[in-house]
């Protein structure tokens, strides 16, 4: 499935690079998929082991489920924020096991909060023992990254839903500067109204997230994702707005997230007034940055255009 | 390497190699014995590398000796500086190994249950640390057990090939309260097999061998700066899965490599290389000994390759699979041992 109009790649900077030939590249198919990189930069890191035996290296037989768990920590690192519409990305953020324990863990948090005693009653739930969530590096953090990952990626089924259909979201052509400020502002409901079932315990949660350790992964989800609403309302911008758009975003997200722990009103209305003030805002200061720089562009270029005509070699 | 053969022959009586031998013959034609069977790995075939053999050269320090061997000198070391452990390690790290046996400890959290609503919520668990011997790692398990997590169904056993070293863990531990001390049991033990073992001080009752440790029996297997002596690790690994009960989690505590950091590195190497040899002979009078611990430090093999190695024993880990100590100078491992399909 090839649309002719659909910017594939999602980073803008190699087009900013190669502009000249930007617009045939943006059509062309990307051969770089999620998947395709994986396994292309697969080496085999577990298949001998330089144990207590000196120069022998034994043969290990693998097992497929240890060459699957290595195969999953290789596509994890080389995960990239490229969107493809033929190889959606598989979601490989956790491992089989801890997926277990987290999605058991997850229901827990609204009486539990994002806390350890949420993962041990997971882990006990999962058939595990209390002392198996240990095993997870970063211990309830996991538990706030699984949330944050989750309801990542159930956005896009919701907003096709919302949207009315599969080939109504992303980037569309027709779509007016308009409408795309119109999704952008309903795709964001949709993701901060994910946070109502754990809206009592996302405030502890934001403590957590603030912490020195998580601040550059807790940061790195926010900018996935900015990038997957601005991707899923169909914004194809691939000039240096890309970058502000998303920080923008981000900021706006960020805030009303923190407005909605606080929002006692009826279905957070308060929230979606709040959110959409915000982005009013963005679009005015957007607004009079643009005029300001076609102002700027316009008087260089008639002064330079009046010392042209004065006889100066420019 | 032709030689090896002969000299395997040459051995017959070991008690290893025909426990080897009649393992390869239970996996292929006996039914009766399936019982006996290790349920550790998933293809059913212990891998030859992971069972121990006497004759298989391994390494001590820099130098290559045989398994027995070099469980007999690793045997010889530790019983050279029990008394001195304690002291010299402060000396050596500038305290700084309280530091990481802190954190190891808190990071696995014995003792901590979740608040449900059943009658009891503390489920009581049975911690084995291996080379435990001077009871370093196990009297922190017990503090944060016992005391923080308010859970007194806590046992810790601790396990040490080293009868040297575990009196001088059974001497610290009178210092413990009665409580504690009630939870504490000692074991000597060879952490490569585990179905071996007497309590401490059996030898002069004329003990026979008890049965060892079950299958399936243990919460928490914890080895702290010491399966970098084990004559087998793949050996130990398996065991330490045998004696897991299904969600039960293995952790590592051991000196690992700072290559990530070249400045820091080349410092540390100097001070390991340099200094502490030094230090040992004038503290402990024993330069041999602290000489051999620093070369099996550089000899213990990367982050990666012994994550790889506790993977390949049948566990998961979670994220990476460790966690750096003060720039990969100590690393923690973990792994759990995954349910039964």
């Amino acid at each position: 499935m090839m649309r002719p109009s659909s910017i594939s790649l999602r980073r803008p900077a190699r087009q900013i690079l190669f502009s000249s030939v930007s617009t045939i590249r943006a059509a062309a198919p990307v051969p770089t998929t999620a998947t395709h990189r994986s396994l292309s930069t697969s080496t085999s890191t577990g298949s001998g082991c330089p144990c207590a035996n000196g120069s022998r290296r034994p043969q290990v037989k693998q097992t497929q489920e240890l060459q699957q768990q290595q195969q999953q920590r290789q596509q994890r690192q080389h995960r990239n924020a490229y969107h493809s519409y033929d190889h959606p990305s598989s979601s490989a953020a956790f491992t089989p096991v801890e997926e277990s324990i987290l999605s058991a863990a997850y229901q827990h948090v609204p009486s539990h909060g994002f806390t350890p005693s949420a993962l041990a009653a997971g882990a006990r739930d999962a058939g595990y023992l209390d002392i198996s969530p240990t095993i997870l590096p970063e211990g309830a953090f996991a538990l706030i990254r699984y949330h944050l990952v989750k309801q990542r990626e159930e956005l896009a089924p919701r907003v096709s839903e919302l949207f009315g259909g599969e080939g109504h979201v992303g980037a569309r052509p027709g779509l007016s500067e308009w409408e795309i400020r119109g999704r952008v502002e309903a795709v964001t409901w949709e993701r901060l109204s994910a946070n109502a079932q754990v809206i009592g315990r996302w405030q502890e949660a934001l403590a957590i997230m603030a912490q020195p350790s998580y601040v550059p992964p807790s940061l790195k989800e926010l900018a996935l994702l900015s990038d997957e609403i601005l991707f899923l309302a169909g914004d194809s911008s691939v000039d240096p707005s890309w970058y502000t758009k998303r920080a923008s975003l981000s900021t706006i997200y960020a805030a009303a997230e923190l407005f909605m722990t606080n929002d006692h009103s009826p279905e957070f209305m308060d929230t979606r007034a709040f959110l959409n003030r915000r982005l009013r805002e963005v679009n005015e200061v957007g607004g009079v940055f643009r005029n300001l720089r076609e102002w700027v562009g316009f008087t260089a270029t008639a002064g330079v255009n009046v010392l042209r005509s004065k006889g100066v070699r420019i | 390497m032709v030689a090896r053969p002969a000299l395997r022959r040459a051995i017959p009586s070991s008690r290893t190699l025909l426990h080897a031998e009649s393992r390869i013959l239970r996996s292929s034609f006996s039914t009766t014995l399936q019982s006996q069977q290790k349920p550790n790995n998933n293809n059913n075939s212990v891998p030859e590398y992971a069972i121990p053999d006497p004759a298989r050269p391994t390494h001590f320090g820099f130098e290559t000796v045989t398994e027995a061997e070099k469980r007999e000198r690793v045997a010889g070391v530790f019983t050279s500086v029990a008394e001195s452990y304690d002291r010299m390690n402060d000396l050596m790290s500038f305290g700084w190994h309280r530091v990481w046996k802190d954190h190891f400890v808190a990071s696995l959290n014995p003792g901590f249950s979740p608040l449900t609503s059943s009658s009891d919520p503390r489920a009581p668990q049975h911690i084995l640390d291996i080379a435990g011997g001077t009871g370093d790692i196990a009297f922190r398990m017990l503090h944060t057990a016992h005391i923080l997590n308010g859970n007194p169904d806590v046992r810790v056993t601790i396990s040490d090939i080293n009868p040297a070293m575990l009196s001088v863990g059974k001497q610290r531990s009178a210092s413990l309260p009665a409580s504690q001390q009630a939870a504490l049991s000692f074991l000597e033990a060879n952490a490569e097999d585990l179905t071996q073992t007497k309590p401490l001080g059996a030898n002069q009752v004329g003990y026979s061998p008890t049965t060892g440790v079950p299958d399936e029996s243990v919460d928490l297997y914890t080895v702290a700066f010491g399966i970098r002596n084990f004559s087998n690790i793949p050996a130990a690994l398996r065991e330490a899965y045998r004696v897991l009960k299904p969600g039960g989690v293995f952790a590592c505590l051991e000196f690992s490599k700072a290559d990530k950091h070249p400045l820091f590195n080349t410092i540390y190497k100097q001070w390991s290389f340099s200094a502490i040899p030094l230090i040992g002979q004038l503290v402990a009078g024993d330069r041999d000994s602290y000489q051999y611990l620093v070369e099996s430090i550089e000899r213990f093999p990367s982050q990666e390759d012994f994550r790889d190695m506790i993977v390949d024993a049948g566990f998961v880990v979670g994220g990476q699979g460790y966690e750096d100590l003060t720039g990969g100078v100590a690393a923690i491992h973990k792994g759990m041992k995954p349910r039964r399909k």
